[in-house]
Formats: C-alpha cells, structure tokens, sequence
C-alpha cells in the first residue's frame, strides 16, 4: 500500500528525517511514536506532499509520489490527513466543512455532498450539528467533524498527527472511539500519537522513530513488552 | 467671522453639491479598481522568486514612498498625455488615486492573507484542493474580515486625498471651494463648508463601515 524507501528530508541545513523505511500493507494500522523533535509530523507531512522530499521515494499503491507526473492534489485527496489543531474552517459551517472540499476537489453535486456529509457525521456522532459553526464546538467534536471532513474525500489511507493532544482528558475517549472504527472497517492508518493504550488495543504495529530514523519496529504487544533498543527502552520508560 | 456671508455658501451650493458627487465617484472607482490591483500587487509581492516578487515591490516603494501630488502631476501631464489623445483632469485623478491606493491595499491584503494560520492552508491542500481554490474558499474569505477595518480607513484618506484634484482643475469638492475664494477673494465661508462636507462624507463612511464589520463579526 504505502512503501518509502531511503526517505530523507531537510529544512535548510537541519537534516530532519535520515533515512526511513517502511512498509506498509493495506488496512494496517501502524503507530508512530517517539520523543518530540524525532521527526514524527515531518514523517507524515512527506506522506501527502505537505512537506517536500528531500531524497528517497514514497510509492502510494505502486505510484511514485515524487514523479513529476504526479497529480499532487489528487495524491493528497487520496491520503487524509487529521491535524493537532483540527484546522477546520472557521468561517464555514460543520457540514460546509464537509461538503466544500467534497464540491471543489471530487466535484460531486451539492445535494449529493449534503447527503454524504450528513452521513460522516452521522458516523462520528455530531449528526445534529451540521449547521453550527466550529466556534461552537468542544475540542474532541471539532476533531470528529475534522476526521469526518477527510473522510469525505474517500481516502485510501489515513494519517493521524496526534489527534488527541490538544483536547482535555474527557475528549480524548470519544476521537479515539472513532478511530478504532475506522481501523475495524477496514481502513489503512497511520497514526502518530502518544495513546499508548490505543497502539497497544488497535496497532497492528508500532514505529518508534528518534532522531530521524526508525530505530525500532513491532507489533505492539512485543514492543512495548520487551523493547531491544536502548532509546526504546528510556523512551518507553518515560511515557509508560 | 462676524460678518459671515452665508449668500456665498448659498450661491456656491449647488457647485458644492455637483464637486461631491465627483468627490464621491472618484474615490470610489478609485478604491474600487486600487482592490482589484491591490490584490494582484499583493500576490505578485508574495511569489517565490525574488526576482518575480521585484517589480510588486518596487511599485509600492514608489507609490508609498513620493507625495501623491507629484503622481498626480506625472500622470497628468506626462504619463497620460503620452497614452491618451486628450487627457481630462478628472481621468487623471482616477488613474492616480487607483494606482497610489493599489499600492497600499497590497499591503493590507498581504498583511491579511499572511495573518490567517498556516495549519489553514495545510488543511485545505491535504484534502486535495487547489492553489486558486484554497485562495478563494479558504484564505480570502477570513482574510477579507481582517482588511474591513485597514480597507474603510484607506477609503477615507482617498476621499481626502482626491481634493489634490483641484490643483489640476478636475470639479471636485475643494476646486469649488478655490473658486468661491477666487470670486469672492473670502477664505472662510468657502472653505469652511467644504471641509464640513468632507467630514460629513467621512463620518458617513466611517458609520457604514462600523455597520459592515459587525455585520461580518457575527456571520
Ligand atoms: N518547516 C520547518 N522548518 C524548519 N524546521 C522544521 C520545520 N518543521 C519541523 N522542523 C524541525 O524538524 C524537527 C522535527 O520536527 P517534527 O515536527 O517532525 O517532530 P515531531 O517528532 O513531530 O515532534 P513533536 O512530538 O514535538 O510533534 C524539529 O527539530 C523541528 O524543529
Ligand atoms: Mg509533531
């Protein structure tokens, strides 16, 4: 599904990502952890071209995403991506959110969006919200509208940028419910996120990345239980 | 001021009236046509070569940085003359005030553009949509709320600013005034009630773009 190779990435002198290399397979859900700075969001940015790439290659289902051939924009319509700060659109409504990329980039018909958004939020919850502003929101429903909204653009993958850490304690729970829905329908995902609960109960495996590398990759279970790197073990023994 | 000829004001009034209107016109075609060239001024200003972004910015170094009567002089009896077959002062004064506040709403929707959060736009291209479409549904739209302020205060300095006109005899506001003072040789009564009309043109403007902003605040 997703297949990097040799990706680098740099911001001016500083080089950020060194040398990454993973496989990914469809409907995996693979969590990415590590300390701040390691390069965890640079990772994903690469993945939809939010960041440029330095060196290597990123494949999307067999398509080089760095070929110059590539439609950027319809690459990223393909992998959504869920941010921190939610960034929704402050000056649309909820299911304006929803339909606007829905209109603009897969041109579907404006009653059609509607019909389809209402049913993304209808699957995160936030039905009877469809005609407030975001403004309005709580944190953790803000982020379900956000998911809904990347949704919207039926993606073959889906990237998570720690979701859950600018919401309050309570809110945490109910993104991360519809996350493990979207895992069991299926859905390939990456997600960087320090929920280690989560990784434990929905990842099929954990990358722990540290200073622009992976330096070590397993299934959860294995990798938290008896880490064999150094910094795994001091990382895990700070956050666990 | 103890004899006050008001006969003056009354027999000047209807010239009063008429240099208004022309007041009113062409500030605002002026403010009118300085938005639209403002906007791509400020997106030339924003490219990403810097050779590109040269010429935009140099355009509002001199359109900020000479007196507006010297750009005014210049395109009316230089610039002008060269294009047109016969040039009318009130043309000239159009041309001027566009481009010299073209200038300045470059930089105010620059400062607007760049003051909406970059997690905006990283948000709109990851759903797949274009440059011209984050621009326009997502940018602009938040952008244009923060320029409402910045933008009615540049329309009130043209509404000013276009009485440099009567230098160059286009029928304004004040060219009548000047006329009446010519008439009369009476500095007062003429120009006393012209500056009264500016005041009344500009707290008229300054309510109705109190009432715009709140209008917006709240959709
Ligand atoms: N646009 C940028 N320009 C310059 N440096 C950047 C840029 N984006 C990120 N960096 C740097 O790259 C490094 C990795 O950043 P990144 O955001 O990928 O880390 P992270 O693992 O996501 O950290 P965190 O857990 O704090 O989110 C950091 O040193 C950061 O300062
Ligand atoms: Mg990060």
């Amino acid at each position: 599904m997703i297949s990097v190779k040799n990706l680098k990435k740099s911001f001016g002198d500083l080089e950020v990502l060194k040398d990454i290399n993973v496989e990914i397979k469809p409907k995996e859900v693979v969590v990415v952890i590590g300390p701040s700075g390691s390069g965890k969001s640079t990772f994903l940015r690469c993945l939809n071209l939010i960041e440029s790439i330095t060196g290597g290659s990123v494949e999307i289902e067999g398509k080089d995403i760095t070929a110059k051939k590539t439609d950027i924009n319809k690459l990223r319509a393909e992998v959504g991506m869920v941010f921190q700060q939610f960034n929704l659109f402050p000056h649309k409504t909820v299911i304006e959110n929803i339909t606007l990329p829905m209109m603009t980039v897969r041109k579907w018909k404006k009653e059609a969006a509607i019909q389809k958004a209402k049913e993304l939020l209808d699957k995160v919850g936030l039905k009877e919200k469809a005609d407030v502003y975001p403004d309005s929101l709580s944190g953790g429903q803000k982020q379900r509208v956000a998911i809904a909204r990347a949704l919207g653009m039926e993606p073959k993958v889906m990237l998570f940028d720690e979701p859950t850490s600018a919401l309050d304690p309570e809110m945490v729970g109910e993104v991360l419910e519809v996350m493990k829905q979207l895992a069991l329908e299926g859905m390939t995902m990456v997600v960087v996120t320090h929920e280690m609960g989560f990784a434990r109960e929905v990842g099929d495996r954990v990358l722990f990345m540290d200073e622009g590398y992976i330096v070590e990759e397993n299934e959860p279970q294995a990798l938290f239980g008896n880490p064999q790197h150094e910094r795994t073990q001091a990382f895990l023994s700070k956050v666990l | 001021m103890i004899d006050f000829r008001f006969e003056i004001i009354i027999e000047y009034l209807p010239f009063f009236m008429k240099g208004m209107l022309w007041t009113i016109m062409m500030s605002l075609i002026g403010v009118l046509m300085g938005t639209i060239l403002g906007f791509f001024i400020a997106l030339g200003k924003m490219l990403p070569s810097k050779l590109l972004r040269l010429p935009f910015i140099w355009y509002i170094n001199f359109f900020r940085g000479t007196p507006l009567l010297v750009q005014l002089f210049l395109f009316h009896f230089a610039v002008l003359p060269a294009i047109l077959d016969s040039v009318n002062p009130i043309v000239s004064v159009v041309v001027t005030l566009s481009l010299n506040s073209a200038a300045y709403v470059a930089e105010i929707f620059r400062a607007g553009i760049q003051s909406i959060d970059r997690g905006q736009a990283e948000a709109a291209h990851s759903l797949g949509m274009n440059k011209i479409q984050v621009m326009r549904y997502v940018i602009l739209p938040q952008a244009f709320r923060r320029m409402i302020p910045p933008l009615g205060n540049e329309f009130i300095v043209l509404l000013k600013d276009s009485s440099l006109g009567a230098i160059i005899a286009a029928p304004e506001l004040l060219y009548w005034g000047r006329a009446a003072t010519g008439q009369y040789y009476r500095v007062w009564e003429p120009y006393l009630t012209v500056a009264l009309i500016y005041l009344i043109l500009t707290l008229t403007l300054t309510y109705l773009l109190n009432y715009v902003e709140r209008r917006f605040a709240t959709t």
